[in-house]
Order: C-alpha cells, then sequence, then structure tokens
C-alpha cells in the first residue's frame, strides 16, 4: 500500500515483536500479572511510528487480542502524531483499516473489526477538516459501494458498522477525546448534519430494501438477515442524532400559534422519563422520512415478516424484529418543521399510519397479556406503548382519541383504558416474580394517562365516549386493587430499606388512578363513596364475630386513592380544590347532595369513630390510622376554610340578596360547607379531638404520631384565618394544657414533642393584640421554664439527675420543646420566647455542668441556643443582646473546659465513631451559634440603640473563637458541612474585623491561619461537596487569599 | 407542670436500682437499653408491625458499653425496656501499679483502687505515658449496672 507511514522494520523483529505482544495479551487474558503484561504493550502504543509493526501484527497475529492491541496502538499513534504525518500517510492509515476489515468481514472475533472500525472512524474525524472534499468523498464512495453493493453481504454488515462509528465519533456525547478545542467536536457535528447524515441514512435504507425481499420471501440466510437488522439498528441511531440544525424557538413559535386548531402540540421533554427524547430533523429530511413512503414500506415489512413467524415466540426478540420496531416507535417522535405547514394535515396522517399499524402489536388486549402471561415476549407490547406516549406527547388529548376513529368504532382513549385494565389486573397479581414486565407496562400506560389528562383547559378535552371508559377503568383499578388489598392483610409489614421509595413511587401511581378518576369525577367519586360506606358499615355491624383485618386494608387502601383524588399534594404550597372537581357536578345545587361533600363527610364521621376507646381497640389499626391521618392532613389543607371561600365571604356579606337570587353553584357549595361560616370550625374540633387520641392512646407507634405532628398539626397552624378559629377550641385549649402540665404526652418520641412545641406556639400568631400571644406563649411554656430552674436549684441535684429517667424523661422532652418553641419564633412572639429564654439561661449552664458526660443533652442544649440566637438576635435591644452574648460566651468556656484536650476511646469501633459523629455535632453546632450572634452587626430590628450599652459583636466572636478554635482540628475540617460553617465564620470576620483577628494570642492565631492554608489548599476537593460553598464562599475565599497577606501585615505591626 | 408528677425521688442510695424502664419506641439511636442482661449502646432501629394491621415492634441492634459485643433484641414499641443507668464519674489519677490496678483520687479525698488499667492499647498508652510524663490527668470512669471502665482520660496539666 502506498504511503504506509513509518520505517520498515525487519522481519525478524516483527516476528519477535509479535511473539512478545501476543505472550502479553495471553498473561492478560488469563488474570495473570497483569502489569507485567502492560509493560510489553505500552511501548508499543506509546513508540513512534509503530504502523508497520501494528500492521504486521494484524495481518499475521493468530491471537484475537494481539489484533486488538495492534489496532488500538495505531490509534493512539496516528493521534498522537497526525501532524508529523503527511496527507497521504494519513488516507492509507484509514483505507488499510477499512480494508483490513472488508477483508476479514467474516472472520470470528468480531470484536477486533469493530476496534479497526472505530479506529478508522477517529482517524476520519481526526482529518475531517484537513481532508479536501474529495478526498473525503474517495474515502466514503468505498463504503457506499460496499454497503450497496454485490461483496457479499459480510461486507455489507461491515460496511454499516463503519458508519455506525463514523456516527457515533461524531456525536458529541459518544465521542473519543482526541485532545482538540471542544469546538472541534461541535464543528465535525455540525458538518456532518449537513452534510452526510442524510446520505448515510439513505444508504442504509437501501441496504435494507435490497435484502428485505429476500427475508419477506424467507429465501434470506443469517448473514443477510443481520445486514437488514443492521442497517434498521443504525437508522435508529441517526434519528437518535441530537438535530441542531432545525431552528428550535422558530419552529416553536410556529407551532404554537396553531396548536389550537389543529391539536399538533410542541411538547418538549415530556419523553424524558423513559430516556427518549422528539425527533426534530428539519425540512431537509422531508424526502428522506416522509414523502419516499419510507415508512409505508417499513411497517408493511415489519408486519409481513411478523406474521410469517407468528408462531415463533421468540421471534419478538430477535435483532431484526427489536430493530425494526425501536425505528418506528422512534419515527414516531418526529416532529418540528420536517411536517410542511398545512395544518398538521400530514403529521396527523403519519401518525394514524404507525397506530394502524403498532396496533396490531397491543390488539387485542386480554389476548395479548394472555400471551404474555403463558410466556410470549412482552417487548413488542411495550414498543407499542412508546409509540402511543410519544403519540399522546404530540398531539391533543382530542386528536389523540381521534386517532383511531378512522380504523376502529372507538377512539384511542377507549383502548388505552381497556389496555390498562388488562395490564392493571395482571399486575396487581404480584406471586410471580418473574413477571416484572407488568409493572414496566403499567408505568409507560400511567405516563400516557398523565400527559393526556394532567393538561389544563383546551389541550384536555375528551369526548363522552372517553369519560365512560375512564370511569370503567377506574373502577376496574379500584376493584382489582381493594382485592390485591384483601388479599395482602395478613402478610407481615416491615419497613424496608426502600420504604420512602416505595412510598413515593406508590404516590406516583396513584397520581394517576386520582387522574384517571377525575376525567369522570361524576361516576368516580359516588362510586368511591358507595365502596367507603359498604366496608364502613360491614364493621359497624361487625360486632367482633370475625377478624376485620381484611376490611381494615380495604379501607386503608381506599383512604389513600379517595385522598389523592379529592386532593393534590401541596408539599409547602397553598393547595386549591382540583380543577376537574370545583368544575364538575355542575347539575348539584343541595349541599347534601354533592358527592364529593357526601364521601368528605363520610370518612370524617368514620375518622370520628376513632375517638370511641371500643371502636377504637376493635377495627383503628396503627395502620389503619396513619391513614386516616394522612387523608384528614391533605383534605384540611384542600377543604377546610379554603382561601378562595374567605376570599368569597368577605365579598359575599354585603349582597346577601344578590346570592338568593341565584341558585348556588356546586362550586361554590364546595367550597363554603367547610368553611369558616358552616361547619368548619366542628371539623377543625373533631380533627384536633382525633390528633390527641393519637398522641396519647397508640404509645410507641412513631410512623403515626410523626404523621399527626409533621403533616396533620402543621397543617393545621398554616392559614392564619384557620388558626384564628383554632385557637379558640376548647379542644386546642385542651391540647395546650395537657402539653404544658402533664406528663401523658412525654412519652412522645424527643422530636416529635420538638415539632408539638413548634406547632403549639405557632398558633400564637393568630392573636389580634400583641400581649394576648405573648401570654399565651407564656402560659404554654411556663411550666416547663419553671420547672427547669426548679430542679436545676435544686440542693440534692446531683445525686437527682444521675438518675435516668431525670435525664430522658425530664430533660430531655424539656429542651426539645424549648427548642421547638424558639423555632417558631415571630416578631409578635419575640417577646415571650425572649423570657423563656432568659428565665432558663441559668439552669442551662447548670445542666451542662452536670450533664458534661452525657453527649446528648449537651447536644440539645447547643441546638436549642443556636435556634434561640437565631430567632431572636435581630430584635434584641442592646442590654438584651449583652444579656445573651454574656450567656453564650459563658456556655462556649464551660463546653469548652469540658472538651479541649480529652481523648476518649472505646473498645468497638462503631461507638468509637458515634462518639466522634457526636462531637462533630456538637462543634457545627457552637459554629452556627456564633455565625448566628454575628448576623446581629448585619440585621438589627431593635427599636433603639445605646451606644454606651451597646455589646461589641466583634469583641464577642473574638472571645468566642478563641474559645472554639483549639476544638476544631485540620481532620474535622474534612468534613464539609463543618468545614462549611466554620469558614463562613472566619470569612465574615476577616472580612470585617481583620484587626480583631490579628489582636488573637499567637496559638489562637497560628491556628486560624493553619485551618485557612488548610482551606486554600484543599478548596477544590471541598467546594464541589455544597453549592454553598460555591455561592457564598467563593469570593470570600479569593479575597481570603488578601486577607491573609492584610491580616499578616497588622499582625506584624501589632506585635512588634 | 403539675407537682406531685415531677418530684424527683431523693433515694437515699442513688444506684439502688440498676436500671429504668421506658417505652421501647421512645429508645432512639444512640441511647441506652438491657439486653440479655447486659448493657448496650443503640447504633440501630428499625420497627416492624405483625401482619399490617398489627402493632409496631422495634427491632434493636445495640452494642456491649463494656465489652463491644453485639446485641439484638424484638420488643414491642408499646412495652417497657430496661434501661441502664449509665453514670461516668471523673477521677484524678494518683498511681499506676504493677499490677495493672490504677489508684484514683475521689471528689471525698479518698483512694479508689478497685480499677484495672483499660484495655484498649491506645489508651493505655497515652495513660502510662502521660502519666511516666508527670502530667496531671483526669480519668472517665464510665459505670453501668455494677461494672465500671475507664473510657476517657484528659490531660488537665497548667498550662
Amino acid at each position: 500500500m502506498q504511503g504506509f507511514p513509518g520505517p520498515l522494520p525487519d522481519l525478524a523483529q516483527l516476528q519477535s515483536t509479535m511473539v512478545a505482544i501476543e505472550r502479553a495479551c495471553s498473561l492478560i487474558q488469563m488474570h495473570m500479572n497483569p502489569a507485567e503484561a502492560e509493560k510489553i504493550i505500552n511501548p508499543l502504543r506509546q513508540s513512534s511510528m509503530p504502523y508497520k509493526t501494528c500492521r504486521f501484527i494484524l495481518e499475521n497475529s493468530e491471537v484475537p487480542n494481539a489484533r486488538f492491541q495492534a489496532a488500538g496502538a495505531i490509534g493512539d499513534a496516528a493521534i498522537r502524531e497526525w501532524g508529523m504525518l503527511t496527507n497521504e500517510n494519513r488516507k492509507s492509515l484509514i483505507l488499510f483499516c477499512l480494508h483490513y476489515v472488508m477483508e476479514h468481514a467474516s472472520a470470528a472475533d468480531a470484536y477486533v473489526q469493530l476496534k479497526v472500525l472505530s479506529i478508522a472512524a477517529q482517524l476520519v474525524k481526526r482529518g475531517w477538516f484537513d481532508f479536501v472534499e474529495a478526498e473525503k468523498i474517495g474515502i466514503l464512495i468505498e463504503v457506499k459501494q460496499v454497503i450497496l453493493g454485490p461483496h457479499g453481504s459480510d461486507v455489507q454488515s461491515a460496511g454499516i458498522s463503519f458508519l455506525e462509528s463514523l456516527v457515533s465519533e461524531f456525536s458529541p456525547g459518544t465521542s473519543t477525546a482526541m485532545g482538540l478545542p471542544k469546538d472541534y467536536h461541535e464543528q465535525c457535528h455540525s458538518s456532518m448534519e449537513l452534510n452526510y447524515l442524510k446520505e448515510f441514512y439513505c444508504w442504509a435504507q437501501s441496504a435494507a430494501l435490497n435484502v428485505a425481499d429476500k427475508i419477506v420471501s424467507c429465501y434470506a440466510n443469517i448473514s443477510e438477515e443481520k445486514v437488514c437488522s443492521r442497517a434498521l439498528r443504525f437508522m435508529f441511531q441517526v434519528l437518535n442524532w441530537n438535530f441542531k440544525s432545525s431552528p428550535n424557538a422558530l419552529d416553536n413559535s410556529s407551532s404554537n400559534s396553531n396548536s389550537g386548531s389543529f391539536g399538533i402540540r410542541p411538547d418538549m421533554g415530556l419523553l424524558k422519563k423513559f430516556e427518549r427524547s422528539l425527533v426534530e430533523p428539519g425540512p431537509s429530511w422531508h424526502d428522506a422520512l416522509l414523502s419516499s413512503g419510507h415508512m409505508l414500506w417499513l411497517l408493511n415489512f415489519y408486519a409481513i415478516v411478523r406474521q410469517k413467524h407468528s408462531s415463533d415466540m421468540l421471534w419478538f426478540d430477535s435483532p431484526l424484529a427489536v430493530s425494526a420496531r425501536q425505528l418506528i416507535v422512534q419515527l414516531c417522535s418526529l416532529t418540528g418543521t420536517i411536517f410542511p405547514s398545512d395544518d398538521g394535515e400530514m403529521h396527523i396522517k403519519h401518525l394514524t399510519q404507525i397506530l394502524s399499524a403498532v396496533i396490531e402489536w397491543v390488539e387485542p388486549p386480554n389476548i395479548i397479556s394472555g400471551a404474555l402471561r403463558s410466556g410470549r415476549s412482552e417487548s413488542e407490547m411495550i414498543d407499542g406503548f412508546h409509540a402511543m406516549l410519544s403519540m399522546a406527547t404530540l398531539t391533543s388529548t382530542m386528536l389523540f382519541d381521534n386517532l383511531l376513529r378512522s380504523l376502529r368504532p372507538f377512539g384511542t382513549i377507549h383502548l388505552l383504558a381497556t389496555l390498562t385494565c388488562e395490564i392493571v389486573k395482571t399486575y396487581v397479581i404480584k406471586n410471580d416474580d418473574e413477571q416484572t414486565w407488568s409493572s414496566e407496562a403499567l408505568d409507560i400506560l400511567l405516563e400516557i394517562w398523565t400527559v393526556i389528562l394532567g393538561r389544563s383547559g383546551n389541550d384536555m378535552k375528551i369526548s363522552a365516549e372517553g369519560i365512560s371508559s375512564a370511569s370503567n377503568l377506574f373502577s376496574t383499578i379500584v376493584e382489582s386493587h381493594l382485592k390485591a388489598a384483601a388479599e395482602s392483610a395478613f402478610e407481615d409489614d416491615s419497613e424496608a430499606d426502600y420504604f420512602h421509595v416505595s412510598v413515593s413511587r406508590r404516590d406516583e401511581t396513584l397520581y394517576a388512578y386520582a387522574l384517571i378518576a377525575r376525567a369522570a369525577v361524576e361516576t368516580t367519586v359516588p362510586f368511591l363513596t358507595r365502596l367507603f360506606s359498604e366496608r364502613f358499615a360491614l364493621l359497624s355491624q361487625n360486632n367482633e364475630r370475625m377478624d376485620p383485618t381484611q376490611t381494615l386494608e380495604e379501607l386503608y387502601w381506599l383512604l389513600l386513592i379517595t385522598g389523592h383524588v379529592l386532593t393534590d399534594s401541596g408539599e409547602g404550597e397553598t393547595v386549591l380544590v382540583p380543577e376537574a372537581i370545583q368544575d364538575g357536578f355542575s347539575g348539584v345545587t343541595e349541599e347534601s347532595q354533592h358527592p364529593v361533600i357526601v364521601l368528605s363527610w363520610s370518612i370524617i364521621s368514620f375518622a370520628k369513630q376513632s375517638l370511641d376507646p371500643k371502636m377504637r381497640n376493635a377495627y383503628f389499626s396503627p395502620r389503619l390510622m396513619e391513614a386516616v391521618i394522612w387523608f384528614l392532613a391533605r383534605w384540611v389543607d384542600t377543604y377546610l376554610m379554603p382561601i378562595d371561600a374567605a376570599k368569597g365571604q368577605l365579598g359575599i356579606s354585603g349582597h346577601d340578596e344578590g346570592l338568593q337570587q341565584h341558585p348556588k353553584s356546586s362550586k361554590k357549595l364546595l367550597l363554603s360547607f367547610a368553611g369558616q361560616h358552616s361547619q368548619g370550625e366542628i371539623i377543625l374540633d373533631t380533627i384536633i379531638r382525633i390528633s390527641m387520641t393519637t398522641l396519647t392512646s397508640y404509645p410507641g407507634e412513631n410512623e403515626l404520631q410523626a404523621l399527626t405532628c409533621w403533616k396533620l398539626l402543621v397543617v393545621l397552624v398554616r392559614r392564619r384565618h384557620v388558626c384564628i378559629h383554632l385557637v379558640a377550641l376548647e379542644s386546642w385549649r385542651d391540647l395546650a394544657r395537657a402539653f404544658a402540665n402533664e406528663r401523658t404526652l412525654f412519652s412522645l418520641n424527643a422530636r416529635l414533642q420538638r415539632s408539638l412545641a413548634e406547632t403549639l406556639v405557632c398558633a400564637a400568631s393568630s392573636f389580634k393584640d400583641l400581649e394576648t400571644s405573648n401570654q399565651y406563649v407564656r402560659d404554654l411554656m411556663g411550666p416547663m421554664t419553671a420547672y427547669l430552674v426548679d430542679i436545676s436549684s435544686r440542693n440534692d441535684l446531683e445525686a437527682v439527675a444521675q438518675q435516668a429517667d431525670a435525664i430522658y424523661m425530664v430533660v430531655h422532652c424539656l429542651l426539645e420543646r424549648l427548642r421547638g418553641a424558639s423555632r417558631a419564633t415571630q416578631p409578635r412572639t419575640q417577646k415571650s420566647i425572649f423570657e423563656m429564654g432568659c428565665a432558663v439561661m441559668n439552669s442551662l449552664l447548670t445542666l451542662l455542668e452536670l450533664y458534661k458526660n452525657q453527649s446528648t443533652v449537651v447536644y440539645l442544649i447547643l441546638k436549642f441556643v443556636v435556634d434561640f440566637v437565631e430567632g431572636e438576635v435581630a430584635f434584641l435591644s442592646a442590654k438584651e443582646t449583652s444579656i445573651l452574648v454574656n450567656f453564650c460566651l459563658q456556655l462556649l468556656r464551660i463546653y469548652s473546659s469540658h472538651n479541649i484536650g480529652k481523648i476518649s476511646l472505646s473498645l468497638s469501633t462503631s461507638l468509637q465513631s458515634e462518639a466522634q459523629t457526636e462531637k462533630y455535632k456538637d462543634l457545627r453546632a457552637l459554629l452556627q451559634l456564633l455565625t448566628n450572634i454575628c448576623s446581629k452587626d448585619l440585621v438589627d430590628f431593635s427599636s433603639f440603640s445605646n451606644e454606651a450599652e451597646s455589646t461589641d459583636i466583634a469583641e464577642v466572636i473574638y472571645v468566642g473563637l478563641h474559645i472554639v478554635t483549639p476544638l476544631i482540628s485540620l481532620e474535622l475540617l474534612k468534613y464539609p458541612k463543618l468545614s462549611c460553617d466554620y469558614f463562613a465564620l472566619v470569612s465574615h470576620l476577616l472580612e470585617v474585623y481583620p484587626e480583631k483577628v490579628a489582636q488573637l494570642n499567637k496559638e489562637a492565631f497560628e491556628h486560624i491561619v493553619r485551618t485557612l492554608d488548610f482551606g486554600v489548599c484543599h478548596q477544590v476537593c471541598c467546594f464541589p461537596f455544597s453549592t454553598f460553598f460555591n455561592d457564598r464562599l467563593k469570593p470570600s475565599f479569593i479575597y481570603l487569599n488578601s486577607i491573609i497577606m492584610q491580616t499578616f501585615h497588622s499582625f506584624l505591626f501589632d506585635k512588634f | 407542670m403539675s407537682d406531685e408528677e415531677h418530684h424527683f425521688e431523693s433515694k437515699a442510695d442513688a444506684g439502688a436500682s440498676k436500671t429504668y424502664p421506658q417505652q421501647a419506641g421512645t429508645i432512639r439511636k444512640n441511647g441506652y437499653i438491657v439486653i440479655k442482661g447486659r448493657p448496650c449502646k443503640v447504633v440501630e432501629v428499625s420497627t416492624s408491625k405483625t401482619g399490617k394491621h398489627g402493632h409496631a415492634k422495634c427491632h434493636f441492634v445495640a452494642i456491649d458499653i463494656f465489652n463491644a459485643k453485639k446485641l439484638e433484641d424484638i420488643v414491642p414499641s408499646s412495652h417497657n425496656c430496661d434501661v441502664p443507668h449509665v453514670n461516668r464519674t471523673d477521677y484524678q489519677l494518683i498511681d499506676i501499679s504493677e499490677d495493672g490496678f490504677v489508684s484514683l483520687l475521689t471528689e471525698s479525698g479518698n483512694t479508689k483502687d478497685d480499677l484495672k488499667l483499660p484495655t484498649d492499647e491506645n489508651l493505655l498508652a497515652q495513660l502510662k505515658d502521660g502519666f511516666a510524663e508527670g502530667k496531671d490527668l483526669v480519668v472517665t470512669v464510665m459505670s453501668a449496672m455494677g461494672e465500671e471502665q475507664i473510657c476517657a482520660l484528659k490531660d488537665i496539666g497548667p498550662k
């Protein structure tokens, strides 16, 4: 071959290199001494001009691995020495690779051939802008002839493989690094897209066409089928290309303006859930993909071949079938300017055409699912669902429904409903582990439902037929799930590792079910009411004659699905009544007939039964109660005294006559039945009583109590106008009284105590006048502070304090409560919370001294002070500030005196690491405390400040830092959160008060400089851990370097 | 807080009961618990139910605080568990005797001579070296259910 680069070594030398490489390769293969082998192979890759040697090995070696390594060496060397090679050299290398593969196309060990091809592709890309157009065409023409031509099907496959390597090399995501600017890859990408991609597609298309006839008539041999599946796979790959040329913005705006009229939607990114994307190749592809009849050919081809293999269960997973279906699904996702602007006519025709073929894959649903259960591969059905998902994404709900009408007497939604019914039925029978396909299929189907039903306005109109299908589907869903629930009622319920993941997944599924139900609210809500009442009645009549467990589990599931149907999850945002429910039930004029109201009442009165001890013990299991509480939390957030109604009340109050004249709309009924002026208060009262019951009558049921504290009670105090009613209720006062004065609530988990205190204090903000708010907090927290003061001033404290029930039952609970209260600090209650804090300051110092070895108590005290300072510091007057600051300093001193120089060890490494974690948490709390104090300088709301009394915050931090720095070792700074807190504090200090830092004593100063040094050196490793670092500290860090210098200067001046 | 409920019983002998009861559901990670008669620190808690509609049970994994052995227990979460009183007391180190015992100074001025040196090598080395260098050392002694062990040490020497 002319122009092959490199000097020609003599034959003996070539031979010996080959033998050495072969030996090294066999070493690797047998996992013996890979380091030794690398030592032999690496020199070949790194040597200069190894091409002739590599070629010799490729052509002569019997060891495939050696050939593989030789090919790799060619690639490495050529990319490295690209500049030294002449154009002739480069071309001859590429051609050598290509010819080598063509000659060995039918050889075994295909991976060697693939490697050589990928090297060729890399070199083509490397030289893409070095070669003149004619040279590139020269190379590619050869490939084209191989692909179309008569050299045999193995060679054809090899040609297509080369195109595959080339295209993947030119896609930025899969390209090989070449040590070139990113720009180069981008340029290659667009050049390929503009000039060659479509042409390649057409070559593959012709290759497929050539063998298709043979395959259809069953005369094809294996290698010809391979050519066909390769070609189809390559076409699929091309359609996965990230098309840039089609102008996105323009495309979007044009479709947007039209979308209303003909129903094609410009939805983007909706397919991401299944890692697929829409295909937008732009108008230049119109002839290749749409007008040439390519689509029709492909669909027919698949249909015919499928017919031939109808008896072969395995055929559905054969490469030919898989790649053909993938291509069809991908073509289904085609969108954008490739379609002419003819009001979507062509696009709709295109989709209908695909649907007519795809429908064979999924219909009739019962027979297909039967076949699947008896072992047929599910891949075809799944692909069919994916195609439907693409269609649903690209069309409005109405159009989606209509797509099928030209082919069947019903709409697409009806088909979808029937399919979902079948899959749900299979899905709920979970006893067979092998049938995971039902879960995958259900995922896609529910995603389709979410896409078509999750829209708003014009895009989501459903025909009457669609609504009745949705209604039927929902009945099937509920019935199958109830059956499954009843069957699984006796299974053990263990908290798995994936508990929360499975809950969120379950919620996602239930959300999709709820959308289906909401599409047909008129029937589904009464349906739920009926099912619920039936089961409720069953329990009431039961009289403990039979085991109610199955009914309980059914009720549990019903509560969950009802909750999802009636409410959206708010996640802290203001929740509105779902649109479908607001707008539905237009004929209803009486409150007592509104299905949603009826359903709500029936669940509330069911929940109310749990107040009766007899009923509670017999039927309200912890699990059922969890569902009740969860439901109530969501329901309260949505329906109890809703915002709209509150506004409506204000507006309406003057126009009562006006209201009388118009019949009440169902929407108004819905928004007002639990409003402020109707039964809202009664419901609120019931709910508080139920919460009390779960807190006191379900000892040890943490999950249930956590739901009550974190979900339900929090929701109750979230909105101020609900709070106003809340604090007036006797039941709420009972709760507050029990909290303040009784021991019953002490049995709650400590963290729940905190949340309970926070909730109770939060409600204080609803009082109209300031003094009442503060008095409420005093009444609530007074007993706690009095108690803490009382025990800390006892003479026999030391003896008593070590009694463990003193620690756990009382000190823990009280500290958590104080912390909860201070977290709920608001401007209105700031005064009383500060009084609370002041009252316990001395007691806390005593306790810190006393419990120095009880790390949990120490931590609780620190955390309380952190939250207390954070809540209060901005409001305090100069005098109050100095009280607070002095207290904090004392606290720091005591803590430090207990912990400096302490070495604790334990026999058990896990206990040892626990001890370290505790220490680490303490330190973080201390740093947060100092940072919080710092903020006084920045944010200060106190009304007047008296210069004489004011505390110098810098001075305080300065002392604080003296105390804390010795505790912070460089080891501890490796923990990202701690180092984040530490540097936040130090950088603030250095920026604002460099002179104070310079006054630190020598040891402390050296320590800080050491930590800064550490921070500067390790910023690379600690930055990525926290975005906080990036956002807020990076500027400080850049600044730090200059600050260090500055600090040193003032330090030097100071000391000398 | 109503008075009659919250009095600490100041017993003449505070160590009379070695354990006290606590509801299993409120025992958290890092708390103490008695399993098979041994005082332990909880390192893992998980809950499960007997049948979906049964009551919760707590599954504890805990480590013996003296011999570091791992122990496990399952308790209904509304039941009470025994929780050991775990005390830590600081003593100044006076002497290390040849037979492996230490001599400690109690707060009342007496000596306490019944404690063995710790078995942990690191702590032992620190203790011996520090003592040999003439440092003022304070040791922390952990005691629970009638057992005692040195668990920490601190140099309080003049700065």
